[in-house]
């Protein structure tokens, strides 16, 4: 008996320690800003991933520059036309959070619309995390033609 | 069995027809210079206008002589074919009419060789009727050795008059890029934004009706005004009822109204009739029209439509 109970008591003390080990999910904030005039059917932007980790890779850093296309688009500047975000509904992702934590997180379809510029990666220390910053082309249009021909996004002639 | 069989396919077959015809008219789109884009490049023209002299835009040479101005046409074109609306090209619109007019001076009949009846209103009537105007305005800035290129892109919707799209923006200054490759970076970057804004109107059109003005005029031979009283109801009061009852969420405005004439303006039309076939203003007057022919008011009336989103109905005669 006594034995079963030691037994009991490592088996729960080796969960805790391994469950404890897990990394935390880290909240990843990110910036996303004109970089330019992309080519037809792409915008050129420049994406800000903020994190703790002192290293990132650039497949990060394209899924954020594809995220911010989707969901938050960006603010015009001088020479560099603003953009809205593909989305039509700032509700979007949690409507349809089946398809983007497939799209973002397990097929990693976003892959495929975004192209990092080379040597355009940058990092910054902030405090005590990381700023990294890299030019990314999204193809925008295929994008577009993809979300709309999986009824996630409406096409301009949807209903007529 | 097989009467089954055609049962289920005659059912299906009649599914498809409508769910085919449950899609509403789709609105052409045409893009034009704007009037201050032909004053500012000379492309103009003197009209004499009973006695006053117009200046008005010549289409005809800008399209004609313009490489610059083809060129971002056909470029709006090219991305508005992507997003599944073809763009009618004015300058073979202009084209088409022009031919029209000149096979319709010349056209008699086989046998007694009458000429084609067609009054000045026709013609007025047979011109290009885009739903949505794409007015075009660009200038090419050149400051020293550097070029740059302001853009202005509006949509104007022909039933309303209404401004329901725009972006504007002046593009990075370049010491090398000619004028045609800076004129299409200004097409590309705010292509999107106009859509975007384009889609929005198209979503208020499919919520809320189309808008439309309407207008009751009297014939001065009729019978009738609309303060003839029909069981204790004047016209003018039956019509702003029907009016009521059959626009999308009751939305309409009458603007002013006296015993010979009414202005509606606002009218938010359904994009579809009873029968799930496409709307528009003239057949949605006809609809008051048909109801006025009917007993108790047997009301005579003709239907004139003004444009895509107007139409007059005038009471009295035909």
């Amino acid at each position: 008996m006594k034995k079963f109970l030691i037994l009991a008591i490592m088996m729960v003390f080796i969960a805790g320690t391994t469950s404890a080990k897990k990394p935390k999910q880290e909240n990843i904030r990110y910036d996303i800003e004109c970089a330019g005039n992309g080519s037809q059917g792409t915008y050129l932007v420049k994406v800000w991933v903020y994190t703790k980790s002192s290293k990132l890779t650039s497949e990060v850093l394209k899924k954020y520059a594809v995220h911010g296309v989707i969901f938050k688009g960006y603010a015009g500047k001088t020479n560099c036309a603003q953009q809205k975000p593909l989305a039509q509904s700032p509700v979007l992702e949690s409507e349809r959070a089946d398809f983007f934590n497939a799209f973002f997180n397990i097929d990693k379809a976003y892959s495929k619309y975004a192209t990092e510029v080379q040597g355009s990666t940058e990092r910054i220390k902030v405090g005590k995390e990381y700023k990294y910053g890299a030019v990314v082309s999204v193809s925008k249009d295929l994008l577009r033609k993809d979300l709309e021909a999986a009824g996630i996004i409406r096409g301009l002639s949807g209903g007529f | 069995m097989k009467k089954l069989i055609l049962i289920f396919a005659t059912v299906a077959i009649c599914l498809a027809a409508q769910a085919q015809e449950a899609r509403a008219k789709k609105p052409t789109l045409m893009v034009i210079p704007s009037e201050a884009w032909c004053f500012n490049h000379g492309y103009t023209e003197k009209m004499d206008n009973q006695g006053t002299e117009v200046i008005t835009p010549n289409y005809k040479v800008a399209f004609q002589t313009n490489s610059e101005l083809n060129l971002v046409i056909s470029k709006i074109g090219e991305l508005m074919t992507e997003r599944g609306f073809p763009l009618k090209d004015m300058n073979l619109e202009i084209k088409n009419m022009e031919r029209i007019n000149a096979m319709n001076r010349t056209m008699t009949s086989k046998t007694s060789g009458s000429d084609i009846v067609e009054s000045s209103l026709d013609m007025l009537k047979r011109q290009a009727n885009p739903d949505i105007i794409l007015e075009l305005d660009y200038t090419i800035n050149q400051q020293g050795p550097k070029k740059s290129v302001s853009y202005n892109i509006r949509g104007l919707d022909s039933y309303s008059n209404k401004q329901v799209a725009a972006s504007s923006n002046t593009g990075a200054p370049s010491f090398s890029a000619d004028a045609p490759t800076l004129l299409q970076e200004a097409v590309l970057s705010n292509i999107d934004n106009f859509n975007s804004q384009l889609q929005m109107h198209f979503d208020d059109l499919f919520a809320n009706g189309r808008e439309v003005t309407i207008g009751i005029q009297v014939f001065s031979n009729s019978a009738v005004d609309l303060e003839t009283e029909f069981d204790g109801h004047e016209l003018n009061e039956i019509i702003s009822e029907w009016l009521y009852q059959n626009t999308v969420q009751h939305r309409f405005n009458e603007m002013n109204s006296s015993e010979n004439f009414m202005f509606f303006e606002q009218v938010r039309i359904p994009l579809f009739n009873e029968k799930g076939r496409p709307e528009d203003t003239k057949s949605f007057v006809q609809g008051l029209q048909k109801f006025l022919k009917a007993a108790p008011y047997n009301i005579t009336s003709k239907v004139d439509q003004r444009g895509l989103g107007q139409a007059f109905l005038i009471i009295g005669d035909k």
